[in-house]
């Protein structure tokens, strides 16, 4: 059975801690308190910021911004068959927050791929990304 | 010419990185200026900080492919893949090779995951240049190029194969001490002619601030059959670039680093001039870009950015005079420009 999303997540962020210890901080301040919903495939979890990013299961009660998407979706825009912005459009991302809010999960997103590509963990976590169902 | 390049252009990693890793980059690099294909094959090595603060050697291997459009990959290695020769003379990473011979280079390529694997061999048909300790930001890149060679063999890519039958290419190898992002660009490129008996090569670079508006120096270096003909340095080249090519990257790589490009990064210009003039000897060269592809990497100065290297294909015309001999050819270019 394939890992889930939110258990990935969880060892992303926890490898970025450990491996890129400086993008990790430019990812905590960037996110700040906020917490973001995700429902990948049904799976929902949500990201909190704080003093340590946090991944749990389950809805959240309060989230700054929610976003529903797929495995394969994200595979699309990790392997640049698809730009984010085009998947937005094209409603295989669904995001819903305030614009402010939406704004700063976006930048969040971005400082979270600047963490990722530092950290020499993250392929193998990718390749496990990939071996789940399409 | 014999043995020029096996006395020369050795791996100087082995030396120069272990004294002192920080900051350390280097890599051998293949352009194929192929019968409707451009090719480039790349072996890099830079130098990692992990979070620890253990220094690492990172190998990479590049081959990117145009035919009707650009396409290909970057794999990176872990350190343990990576194996230089005890003469400095050959690397080996995973299960790809590149090896200096006296007079040529023997490149195997076999990224199976990606789907790309091929065979080259390039031998030189020029002499090569060495250009020590350029300043790039607040480090030093020295080269050593070979603006022409007779490449043969054949690569294949996805379900594509081509074969390369004694087509013309360029190499260069770079290495020094200097940091992706730091406050430098550059434009490099290589020009030569359709037609393999045309004698002239010719190989241009301009270095830059990062903004890319401040031009630090720049050269054209023209070559005659095998010997170096003039090299025009700095004001004797007058360089201009006209528009922006009106088309999206064919591709990026890492895939993953179009995430943070994309509205980000500017393109490439649509057409370059470049007008050189040095004691009677003038050249004036025109690249036409067709289309290109970004290979991007983590920005080592700033942690929110990435520097991106746009490889454009194109179309290449010089004409002019050298030391009373006429200069005039079609051809093809590739262009390398980056954004830091």
């Amino acid at each position: 059975m394939a890992e889930r999303i939110s258990s990935l997540l969880r060892r992303s962020v926890e490898h970025l801690e450990q491996e890129v210890p400086a993008s990790y901080r430019l990812l905590l301040a960037q996110l700040g308190p906020m917490v973001v919903e995700l429902d990948v495939d049904g799976e929902v979890f949500s990201l909190r910021g704080g003093h340590r990013l946090q991944v749990s299961d389950g809805a959240a009660e309060v989230a700054g911004a929610r976003i529903a998407t797929s495995r394969c979706t994200i595979i699309d825009v990790l392997d640049a068959r698809v730009a984010l912005g085009e998947a937005v459009e094209a409603g295989t991302v669904s995001v819903r927050g305030s614009l402010d809010d939406v704004q700063r999960a976006h930048d969040s997103l971005l400082a979270y791929v600047h963490a990722a590509v530092r950290a020499p963990s993250q392929p193998t976590l990718l390749s496990e990304l990939r071996a789940g169902p399409p | 010419m014999s043995a020029v390049l096996a006395g020369s252009d050795f791996l100087r990693a082995p030396v120069l990185a272990s004294a002192r890793p920080h900051g350390f980059k280097e890599w051998h690099h293949f352009v194929v200026h192929g019968r409707g294909l451009r090719l480039l094959i790349n072996f890099s090595l830079t130098n990692e900080v992990s979070g620890t603060g253990h220094a690492r050697l990172a190998p990479r291997v590049i081959v990117i492919a145009h035919d009707d459009r650009w396409t290909g990959a970057i794999e990176r290695f872990d350190d343990h893949a990576l194996d230089v020769s005890a003469e400095l003379d050959g690397l080996t990473i995973g299960d790809n090779r590149m090896t200096v011979a006296p007079d040529g280079y023997h490149v195997a390529i076999d990224l199976s995951d990606k789907g790309i694997r091929g065979e080259l061999d390039f031998a030189s048909a020029s002499r090569p240049f060495v250009v020590n300790n350029q300043p790039v930001g607040d480090g030093r890149m020295s080269w050593l190029f070979v603006p022409r060679l007779r490449a043969q063999g054949w690569l294949r890519i996805g379900d594509r194969e081509h074969r390369i039958d004694n087509d013309l290419a360029y190499h260069d190898h770079n290495w020094g001490r200097f940091w992706w992002g730091d406050d430098f660009g550059w434009t490099w490129g290589t020009l030569l002619p359709k037609a393999s008996d045309e004698p002239w090569s010719m190989v241009y670079l301009q270095m830059t601030d990062r903004s890319r508006l401040r031009c630090l120096s720049q050269a054209l270096y023209v070559w005659h059959h095998d010997e170096p003909a003039v090299i025009f340095r700095h004001a004797a080249v007058q360089t201009r670039s006209h528009g922006v090519l009106g088309r999206a990257a064919d591709c990026t790589l890492p895939p993953p680093m179009r995430l943070l490009l994309d509205g980000d990064v500017p393109g490439v210009p649509k057409r370059i001039e470049i007008a050189a003039t040095r004691a009677g000897d003038t050249v004036h060269a025109e690249f036409r870009s067709q289309s290109y592809a970004r290979l991007a990497q983590p920005s080592e100065v700033r942690l929110d950015r990435s520097t991106v290297l746009c490889e454009a294909s194109g179309t290449a015309r010089a004409s002019g005079t050298i030391s009373g001999e006429s200069v005039d050819f079609v051809g093809t270019g590739v262009f390398e420009f980056l954004h830091g």
